[in-house]
């Protein structure tokens, strides 16, 4: 590129050409910085045992075995697991995406006494640190006899989710149009139609990320989870997974094939959905 | 939409005889007087009673513990007695505390700085269309995706002291002589969470600030250009200016996640050896769910949430000011 336009020796570089080989490898540089650690652990997950804690460990499997997966899945608890983060990914999803819709759109659409403030209150609500919700959160579920139930986690992890749920969904409704509400309206739909069958579907790719989000949100939180669910058969997976860490031995082969089987949901979702959740997270939070 | 005087709206009493359909009775009479102004506020207020209920109670509950001796013998006697300033004053009484605040302070500010400056590089590179962007942007956001406490085991793993990848590629690179215990070294435990925790956050970062720099008009980069504008030059006086509030914003995240990431601390040191990676939010934790010391640890998240709301005010503020000259 561009070395023929000039009339230095073919073989000595452009300033062009080296600014883009500089460039690439850069850009090969950050690639294998941020995927190596994501290739060891599936590395780690698909070799034998022995080879796990072979010194010093090389970095390309000399075989591929799936003895790890199916020790963590045939006769383990594992799939108990999967199912509690599961059934509560969903309930706190579902809650989470209902609630915060109506709110969403209220807050973009109308003016009311505190249609200023309350957005506000919602972005402040994300502002709270963990740990000071953390106290009154064990006392309150401790009371109601919540502590040790995945039920008792629904209404924690809404805390967590609702406000920037709210605020994001306000964002999205912010951009449908609403002369087609008000032409919804001059069509003889009621209000809550017009939202119901017109807005809504407008917003759906907004609703959708946002959905996403809770869902990836609660799939991965550990902190409440491990302060609040004492017994093994109500872990959520992130729970599984860091009680697999041993004292003495850790069997990092089937930790590893935990990680992988934990993140492979989230990854997958993530890349099909790629682009409206970047675009969500880069619209809807930076714009408001 | 609510000027209206409340009495032309239907009447409020019970409802009207169903002769067409019920539903679209009961939902017109929302469309006008005092159902219309009641409205808005019906949407929102289920997203308000549980915001009340499960975000602000337990903030004001949590500041209310503070300053009250909460333990799991006076809550099961119910004898919580207020203590005033005690709880405080416990804490900076204690060592550890100094210690935790001092590294929470270096965990922040190693944190904010690398992940801003490596997800500012990394968005620049990726801001221009080139062959394979796709690939090596999709690569870089992994750290990203992937579940934080997955993350975190992997990073442990890989700094295992006899058999770990991370010792034994800086042992062939050599950076150095032989393996090393890095999370299990007073010197090195909080840099070596660190390292993770950059490698976590970085692609957020650089997410927030490609989506601003795709906003750049061309135009303004082109007449830059014109003017004989290049390099770096180009870059701190017309690129960067334009950014400046997502910058700013991603800054501020940054900051928040960092003072709040209790998992990258948890999973691999449980904030020690002897607490060298003790941060403030771990200290709480102990003092709270290891001791049952319920008010002492309180009283380090107050203190925690109210550096949190003065940093974050003052950095807005003073964002805020340089915008107007």
């Amino acid at each position: 590129m561009g070395v023929a336009r000039t009339s230095r020796p073919v073989w000595l570089p452009t300033r062009r050409t080296l600014r883009t080989v500089v460039v690439y490898l850069a850009l090969w540089v950050a690639f294998v910085w941020a995927v190596f650690p994501f290739y060891w652990m599936v590395v780690t997950s698909i070799r034998p045992s022995a080879e796990v804690f072979q010194r010093p460990p090389s970095l390309v499997p000399s075989g591929i075995t799936f003895q790890h997966y199916v020790e963590l899945l045939v006769g383990g608890e594992f799939w108990r697991f999967a199912l509690n983060s599961v059934v509560l990914t969903l309930a706190v999803t579902v809650a989470s995406v209902v609630v915060s819709v109506t709110a969403g759109y209220a807050m973009a659409r109308y003016r009311f006494r505190g249609s200023v403030a309350l957005p506000l209150v919602m972005l402040y609500g994300q502002m709270f640190p963990p740990v000071l919700l953390l106290i009154p959160f064990y006392i309150q579920l401790r009371t109601f006899g919540w502590l040790d139930s995945l039920w008792g986690l629904v209404p924690v992890y809404m805390s967590y989710m609702l406000p920037l749920c709210v605020w994001l969904m306000r964002g999205f409704f912010a951009q449908v149009p609403m002369s087609l509400e008000d032409a919804a309206r001059l069509d003889g739909c009621t209000r809550w139609q017009a939202f119901w069958r017109v807005i809504l579907p407008m917003a759906l790719p907004g609703i959708v990320a946002v959905a996403t989000w809770v869902m990836i949100h609660t799939w991965n939180e550990y902190l409440y989870a491990s302060t609040f669910i004492m017994s093994q058969e109500n872990r959520t997976l992130p729970l599984s997974l860091s009680a697999l860490i041993g004292q003495y031995m850790t069997d990092w082969g089937m930790l590893m094939a935990g990680g992988v089987i934990t993140a492979l949901p989230i990854v997958l979702v993530f890349f099909l959905l790629q682009k409206s959740l970047v675009s969500g997270i880069g619209g809807g939070a930076v714009k408001g | 939409m609510s000027g209206r005087p409340a009495r032309s709206g239907p009447p409020e009493g019970g409802p009207t005889p169903a002769i067409a359909s019920d539903r679209r009775r009961v939902s017109s009479w929302f469309e006008t007087g005092f159902g219309a102004r009641l409205y808005p506020y019906l949407l929102v207020l289920p997203a308000f009673i549980i915001v009340v209920g499960v975000v602000i109670y337990p903030v004001l509950s949590g500041i209310w513990y503070a300053f009250h001796d909460v333990t799991l013998r006076t809550l099961n006697r119910g004898t919580i007695s207020f203590v005033g300033l005690r709880n405080f004053e416990r804490a900076f009484a204690d060592p550890v505390f100094a210690q935790a605040a001092w590294n929470t302070v270096a965990w922040v500010v190693l944190n904010v700085v690398a992940q801003l400056s490596l997800g500012l590089s990394l968005a620049l590179l990726l801001n221009r269309p080139r062959r394979g962007i796709g690939a090596f942007r999709a690569g870089i956001l992994i750290p990203w995706v992937i579940p934080s406490v997955v993350a975190v085991l992997t990073w442990r793993w890989m700094y295992e002291p006899t058999v770990g990848i991370a010792n034994e590629l800086l042992l062939r690179v050599g950076l150095i002589a032989e393996y090393r215990p890095w999370l299990g070294d007073t010197a090195t435990s909080l840099l070596a969470v660190t390292v993770e925790s950059v490698w976590k956050g970085t692609p957020f970062v650089m997410l927030l600030l490609l989506a601003a720099l795709q906003m750049v008009p061309r135009s303004v980069i082109e007449a830059a250009e014109m003017d004989g504008a290049s390099g770096w030059r180009k870059l701190w006086h017309v690129i960067l200016p334009q950014i400046r509030v997502a910058f700013a914003i991603a800054a501020v995240l940054t900051f928040i996640l960092t003072v709040n990431n209790f998992n990258a601390i948890w999973l691999m040191t449980e904030g020690g050896p002897l607490h060298s990676s003790e941060i403030l939010f771990t200290l709480a934790y102990r003092y709270g769910f290891q001791r049952f010391d319920l008010g002492l640890a309180s009283a380090i998240a107050t203190l925690l949430f109210v550096g949190l709301v003065i940093a974050t005010t003052l950095y807005l503020f003073l964002i805020h000011e340089r915008e107007k000259d």
